[in-house]
């Protein structure tokens, strides 16, 4: 990938264009891209992950007290629900959630399962402190799952303790604290990182200019689809392993993959649901080279419906429909491949 | 969270300054940028030491990838499907939670800071097997503060800070910070006389580079007894090597303590994860000790090409290159780092030779270490010996990339034990041998200091 002719070619058409230039040109100002991005996406992200995790908070403390096949029910749509919003968070990784230990504690894979049995069978209260203070593999989205769909998906209201449920609870206690605290840490009332991205490029911010607020931004798309494309689908796929497959449990792969892919279009378009100015690294591209955000456009797109249109359960297809499976990770592949072939290049010669 | 993904190298801006200023000559900083030569990589982000190797081909590009999986993977308690054999007793259960973003970590700021990357070695006086540190009976080599659930961890970490003011010659003051570790509450009697060092993670990039040192070049830089009476000694550590059954050149670890990734890997896995490994250290860290329990089996909870798959990871991490070269009080700086004798220990430049990664071999690096060790003083001193590397001793760090730590972790800190949190701070930690250095520094007006550090910012 790294072939010398390529830098080379590029190198010189840089030195071209920037010869031609006799006079210097005021930077442009990327203001209204980063604070679309960073108030409209990225804080209506938080802000919908915090809402949907307390809503599960309330739907596991309901299960607790009143165990049955409907709460049961409600409880595991609650945990696909909070789910979305986070693999919706994936495409930006960065700032308090990968800085504070907030992702270990509510994304650790896999599940600690050893410690969690001990943990059941022992004495200890069941509190939101007690569950704080452990590693993040016995907390978090697939501790929550593992306990609301069993190993089978089979699991009845009947088949849990009422350890299970205290557990539950527990968790979700921490999982909408956790979720409540990233909200918190980006906001301008709170934390404010927001106002690094709003203030690249001036005293005080981290960025040291605009523009490495967009790389920052723009890494951080390519590294989500890495991860979707040769990680989440890659590891159990080719090595025909589903205890690779980090959403298992719930079967809920499918959807974790596409909202992960959702992250990169909401970032890159500037649209979180009914949020956003459609001001996001798109209107950066497009000013420069039109058919290449058209081409990333339609390939993010591309890869959603490939992913959604595996048939069943991804589980299922890793045997059953490998070449359903294959075509989603190509395309996964492909929107990375022009992310770093393409877009970053292009936003590193801004 | 997958780090892996290629750089476009920005050669670009060096070409068209050289090109478009035909007309003047201006210094040629094109070497100066290429910190790796070949392997560089240009990125100022807060993702910049997690680039593999500019010049890696496409096979090393996929063992990296893989590597870069089981560097961020998380270990669970054996039994498990995947991922067992973490503890029973252990620092952290993954490889990135100490070394975040694969930069400098942090020490604690609470008791239950679960962010922290610090990890503090134990020994007793004397020296144990092979010559190396001789574990306190009951706690091991290193303190390990975390446990299995259900099991019984060594104790809790407490310290106390210290405050000390440095004068500026010019008027100014720094206020230096440091913490003094103990063990409270620990989960039998400690001996007496026990010798704590507290190492903060540090950056894990370029580390194939600094392997591919040849031996001799390093042995060149020594000057173990100060022949030359310029006051800077220069000792290679000689260590015990697992793999080679034998002594050899320390190049790794804050005092040079492990010879190669490979080790240094399987150290960190045994003793900051508690995972056993085939070959290198195939018995728990805790072997021997009454709270060593649950979580075991008979058999090492890794395999050996897991260790050195991992390893390969930092082998194949490029190192960022400077920035803002041609900045005047850049250069500035510079100036006065090579007038303050900085350069001393801190060698600019080395060459590497023959590596097995073919993308490591013969280049010409500025990784402004000579990885050797130095006396750097009382107050840096952990007066824990460690092989041949005494109390007051600690390696040369490596500079490069090191203008980026609190941008790729802005609770990044510095030094040994990370008591510093601005680079002037550890530059005035800095004694022994850099005594010297230190002090012109320390009587340097302002915007001179400010010079130095804006040179120590752009590597």
């Amino acid at each position: 990938m790294h072939k010398p002719s390529i830098i080379l070619l590029l190198s010189v058409i840089v030195l071209f264009a920037a010869c031609k230039k006799t006079e210097v040109t005021p930077d442009e100002d990327f203001s209204p891209v980063l604070t679309n991005l960073s108030e409209n996406v990225i804080l209506n992200t938080y802000l919908d992950l915090k809402d949907k995790a307390s809503a599960l908070q309330t739907a596991t403390q309901n299960l607790e007290a009143d165990p049955n096949t409907a709460n049961l029910e409600i409880a595991r749509t609650a945990w696909a629900a909070a789910r979305s919003p986070w693999e919706q968070s994936e495409g930006f990784l960065f700032g308090p959630v990968d800085q504070e230990g907030l992702d270990p504690s509510l994304d650790s894979w896999p599940v600690n399962v050893t410690d969690l049995n001990n943990v059941l069978n022992g004495g200890n209260a069941l509190t939101p402190e007690f569950l704080q203070a452990q590693e993040g593999t016995l907390k978090g989205f697939h501790t929550i799952e593992y306990l609301l769909w069993g190993t089978d998906s089979q699991k009845a209201v009947a088949d849990f303790t009422a350890r299970e449920f205290e557990y539950l609870a527990a968790c979700s206690a921490v999982l909408a604290s956790d979720a409540a605290q990233l909200y918190e840490r980006w906001a301008p009332a709170g934390g404010d990182y927001i106002a690094n991205v709003l203030n690249a490029g001036k005293t005080g911010s981290i960025y040291p200019s605009q523009k490495a607020a967009l790389e920052e931004m723009a890494n951080a798309l390519s590294i989500i689809a890495d991860e979707v494309g040769n990680g989440k689908i890659n590891d159990p796929f080719s090595q025909q392993d589903l205890s690779l497959e980090e959403s298992r449990f719930s079967n809920n792969s499918k959807a974790d993959f596409a909202n992960n892919i959702r992250s990169i279009k909401n970032i890159y378009t500037g649209k979180y649901l009914t949020f956003g100015t459609l001001t996001g690294l798109s209107a950066v591209i497009a000013d420069r080279d039109a058919a290449l955000d058209v081409r990333l456009k339609t390939e993010i797109d591309a890869a959603i419906a490939a992913i959604e249109a595996i048939p069943g359960t991804f589980g299922d297809a890793v045997f059953n429909n490998a070449s359903a499976v294959s075509d989603a990770q190509t395309k996964v592949r492909t929107i990375q491949q022009t992310l770093e072939s393409d877009i970053l290049p292009l936003i590193s010669k801004l | 969270m997958m780090n892996t993904r290629l750089a476009i190298p920005a050669l670009t801006v060096v070409i068209l300054l050289a090109s478009c200023k035909k007309e003047t000559v201006e210094p040629d900083f094109s070497d100066d940028y290429k910190a790796g030569g070949a392997t560089t990589i240009h990125s100022a982000g807060p993702d910049a030491y997690t680039f593999p190797l500019a010049n890696i081909d496409g096979a090393g590009l996929a063992r990296h990838t893989e590597a870069d999986a089981l560097f961020e993977q998380q270990f669970v308690t054996a039994p498990a499907i995947r991922f067992g054999g973490l503890g029973p007793l252990f620092n952290q259960n993954a490889c990135q939670s100490c070394h975040i973003r694969n930069g400098r970590s942090q020490p604690p700021v609470s008791p239950s800071d679960q962010a922290s990357g610090l990890l503090i070695r134990l020994s007793v006086p004397g020296s144990g097997e092979h010559g190396g540190p001789a574990p306190v009976p009951g706690f091991g080599g290193q303190f390990q503060p975390k446990a299995i659930f259900g099991g019984v961890p060594e104790g809790k970490l407490a310290w106390t800070e210290m405050q000390q003011i440095v004068q500026f010659l010019d008027g100014g003051t720094a206020t230096l910070t440091r913490a003094e570790y103990r063990i409270e509450e620990p989960y039998q009697p400690l001996p007496q006389g026990i010798l704590y060092s507290p190492r903060n993670a540090p950056p894990v990039f370029g580390l194939g580079l600094l392997e591919a040192v040849p031996e001799e070049d390093i042995l060149a830089l020594a000057d173990e007894n100060d022949a030359d009476g310029d006051g800077i000694s220069g000792k290679p550590n000689r260590v015990w090597d697992v793999a080679a059954g034998r002594t050899a050149l320390g190049r790794f670890g804050w005092k040079a303590g492990s010879p190669t990734l490979d080790q240094q890997t399987a150290e960190a896995f045994s003793q900051d994860m508690g995972i056993s490994s085939v070959f290198y250290f195939p018995q728990e860290s805790c072997t021997g000790q009454s709270n060593c329990t649950g979580g075991i089996g008979d058999e090492p909870d890794i395999a050996r090409e897991t260790v050195e798959t991992t390893a390969f990871y930092a082998m194949s991490l490029a190192p960022p290159a400077p920035r803002n070269l041609e900045d005047p009080q850049v250069q500035r700086g510079k100036m006065l780092f090579l007038d303050a004798g900085c350069n001393n220990c801190h060698v600019p430049t080395l060459t590497t030779g023959n590596h097995p990664l073919s993308a490591l071999s013969y280049q010409t690096i500025h990784p402004y270490t000579d990885l050797l060790l130095h006396d750097m003083g009382e107050d840096l001193a952990d007066n824990r010996p460690d092989f041949e590397a005494g109390g007051r001793e600690w390696r040369t760090a490596p500079l490069w990339g090191v203008g980026l730590t609190q941008v790729v972790n802005p609770n990044a800190r510095f030094l040994h034990d990370g008591r510093a949190a601005t680079l002037e701070e550890a530059v005035l930690w800095h004694g022994g041998e850099a005594e010297e250095s230190r002090e012109h520094f320390r009587k340097l007006p302002a915007e001179e200091r400010a010079a130095l550090l804006a040179f120590l910012k752009a590597l």
